[in-house]
């Protein structure tokens, strides 16, 4: 029978062992090493398709080749549950080794303590340019090391320009001067083809309209820097274009989901970063997409900058420091990697890796553009704030309702300030 | 079969009738003709709505890549091929495809078995013996039905990483051996408390201990109730998602429904062909598992229908 003290006796010796094995679990001192013989064993995650795992595999090859006292045990899922993985083991303690990181969720893990400061370690960064490293850092410490950089650019069709008869952009463009190229397309697309989707419900080229006019998107303290005249002003900057041909119409985005209007051969141009390049090219089937640099008003400020594409990040609670800082040293300076991944995850960071890569095709595209830019780039921006997903997410759904006309100019500046101040209330 | 299946009936006329002479016999079988004329098409377009979304499914794993979704709404491409097949035997990451069919399969049957030895047994105890505190404990079962997954999630994780279980199949088959699904132990204890307890009574007059009479008189009954949860559980584990995803760590280990997801990449290219071409074959096991199994499944749904 099941007296209430032996039950009792049950749990409570449960609960001591449970405390007594997680006790176990960490009691590791600071950078175990491992040797030739007798190697020891990280893991390594990254979120990617089959393609990214082929190159992968191949890098960790060859630091295993190279580094005989370390084994690299890979892993890799999809992108949406790379996180939900990455959450349950944070909250379990049992995060990898090594891990592929993604700027949005930098400051989140980083503040929890989730992370390694990686300026406790032996990691090689004189490579990389000094305007970059900052978006790896939150108060002084180094969580993440940039492992590839992308840009802003508009995307654009060649063979659909010049089959009706558009000249193709220069780049050197005021918005005026975009719209109505986009419109031009879109009246000679004959309702087939649009010119573009509306670039005011993307929130990195509302950032870089920010930063063309000198206002900063975050106030050094986490807050909103702009106002809700800033905003008006910049969603009013498509407001005679909405219901035209040159913009493709909101529910035609969302019944092609989740293809771009671009991939699916719907528009002409697009406003989105250059690391997409090889997606578009292989949903659309075209053979040829070219980038340009963005409009701005002021043509010596383009308000462009490179973002980490990806950054590699170590977990806080590694048994292994050393081999964890060698692999991501490897990783992202090494310049034989450079080759295996070429721009798959970006341009490389590294300026040992980029030069010891050689870029053709597409990847040269890319390259090329990032080149053709860097006159222009400022500072990369810090990691952003915690929610920074559902505030990009709530800005492209407010501005897809103005663009619905469910919503009032000001009725959406006001709808999209308030979830804004809420979200950074709540994790203030 | 044929008649009385729409409540729609506007009586359409003939153009080319003949006068309006009365006679209530010819009338009544060109009524019963439109009727069942109207009854055919309604269910023709019914069953075409709902097969459609199978139909593309197997002609979009023949289309190339940048023909799939988008703007382009053909059933049938002019660049027919079986390269998505190709590309998905191929496997992902060095790792075989078939291993991750093998890997769904060794989850899936031993969620079977699992939870038809388990469920079958505890539900006996549920339903044939009076222990002490037997509402209890059958009422806290069934509120285990209403504790959502997501919150016994990261307890449950913390629980089996400390344990050392983490990138074994230990965490996602214990439950099963353990009748940790309420739902198939409620099941089969509505199922056995149909059965009449005038068997066991006269199985225990001849001298049949509790083993005895659960193995030679309730399981042979039970095997409706046995087919149906067999079905449901290989299904459920088939496409299980989550639990995977959290619990193996090593891609040699992983099984299908997380290896779909790797070819579709929203941050760098994605495969969409190769991911319904992996689709479709996904879908075959399943669908001879139910075509195997469908009689009995209707026999178990209209045998749990009879009480006693």
């Amino acid at each position: 029978m099941f007296d209430r003290r032996k039950f009792l006796t049950t749990v409570a010796l449960g609960t001591a062992s449970a405390a007594f094995l997680s006790a176990c679990g960490q009691s590791s001192s600071a950078g175990q090493t491992g040797s030739a013989e007798n190697p020891v064993t990280i893991n390594y995650t990254w979120w990617g398709n089959d393609d990214r795992a082929e190159r992968t595999r191949k890098a960790i090859a060859l630091f295993e080749s190279k580094n005989p006292d370390v084994k690299v045990n890979g892993n890799f899922t999809d992108f949406a549950g790379y996180w939900q993985k990455r959450a349950t083991e944070a909250a379990g303690g049992g995060l990898p080794d090594v891990m592929q990181w993604d700027l949005s969720y930098l400051r989140d893990y980083g503040q929890r303590n989730q992370l390694l400061d990686l300026s406790t370690v032996k990691i090689n960064t004189d490579a990389f340019d000094k305007s970059l490293l900052p978006s790896g850092q939150i108060r002084g410490k180094t969580y993440g090391i940039p492992t590839s950089t992308n840009a802003f650019a508009v995307y654009y069709d060649p063979a659909k320009l010049q089959s009706m008869g558009v000249a193709e952009p220069d780049g050197q463009w005021t918005y005026k001067e975009f719209n109505a190229f986009m419109l031009e397309v879109g009246q000679k697309g004959n309702g087939a083809l649009y010119g573009g989707t509306d670039y005011t419900g993307v929130w990195w080229m509302y950032n870089i309209w920010l930063r063309q006019n000198n206002i900063q998107a975050f106030t050094d303290d986490g807050k909103l820097g702009f106002t809700k005249d800033d905003l008006k002003k910049w969603w009013n900057t498509t407001a005679e274009l909405r219901g035209t041909p040159a913009l493709v119409p909101e529910e035609r985005v969302t019944q092609l989901a989740p293809k771009s209007a671009m991939g699916s051969n719907v528009t002409a141009s697009e406003v989105t970063w250059d690391n997409f390049m090889a997606g578009y090219l292989g949903d659309s089937g075209a053979k040829e997409l070219k980038l340009v640099p963005v409009p701005s008003d002021d043509p010596d400020n383009l308000g462009l900058f490179l973002k980490p594409s990806m950054l590699m990040v170590a977990s806080a609670k590694t048994k292994y420091k050393d081999a964890a800082a060698r692999f991501i040293d490897f990783m992202v300076n090494d310049p034989e990697v450079g080759q295996i991944f070429k721009t798959s995850r970006g341009v490389p960071a590294s300026k040992t890796q980029r030069d010891g890569t050689t870029f053709e095709g597409t990847d040269k595209l890319v390259v090329d553009y990032e080149k053709s830019i860097e006159k222009y780039l400022k500072d990369a921006p810090e990691p952003p704030i915690v929610g920074f997903g559902t505030l990009e997410a709530s800005f492209k759904r407010v501005s897809s309702e103005l663009n619905y006309g469910k919503l009032t100019l000001d009725g959406a500046a006001d709808a999209w300030f308030k979830e804004a101040e809420d979200l950074i209330k709540q994790n203030a | 079969m044929t008649t009385m299946a729409t409540p729609t009936q506007p009586q359409p006329t003939k153009p080319n009738a003949p006068a309006p002479v009365y006679n209530p016999k010819s009338e009544s079988t060109a009524v019963k003709r439109i009727k069942s004329t109207i009854f055919h098409v309604v269910a023709l377009a019914l069953v075409a709505m709902v097969l459609y979304p199978a139909i593309w499914m197997i002609s979009a794993s023949f289309k190339p890549n940048s023909e799939i979704g988008g703007a382009n709404n053909a059933l049938w491409s002019n660049n027919f091929s079986f390269d998505n097949f190709v590309t998905a035997m191929d496997g992902i990451g060095g790792v075989s495809t078939l291993t991750f069919f093998t890997n769904s399969l060794i989850l899936a049957v031993g969620a079977v078995v699992g939870t038809v030895l388990s469920a079958s047994i505890s539900a006996y105890a549920f339903a044939r013996i009076n222990f002490p505190g037997r509402g209890l404990f059958f009422g806290m079962m069934i509120a285990t039905l209403l504790l959502p997954f997501h919150v016994v999630i990261i307890p449950q994780y913390i629980v089996f990483q400390q344990l050392g279980l983490v990138d074994t199949y230990v965490p996602l088959l214990i439950g099963k051996f353990l009748a940790a699904d309420a739902f198939f132990v409620f099941l089969m204890v509505q199922f056995m408390r149909g059965l009449p307890a005038e068997l066991d009574e006269a199985a225990r007059i001849d001298g049949a201990g509790h083993v005895r009479i659960f193995g030679s008189i309730m399981l042979p009954l039970m095997k409706p109730a046995l087919i149906s949860t067999s079905i449901f559980s290989f299904i459920w584990s088939w496409n299980d998602f989550l639990g995977p995803l959290l619990y193996l760590n090593t891609p040699e280990k992983y099984p299908l429904p997380l290896a779909l997801r790797l070819f579709v990449d929203q941050t760098q290219s994605s495969d969409y062909g190769a991911m319904i071409a992996m689709s479709v074959l996904a879908l075959l096991p399943v669908l001879v598992f139910f075509l195997v199994f469908q009689r009995y499944i209707v026999e178990g749904v209209s045998t749990q229908g009879l009480k006693g």
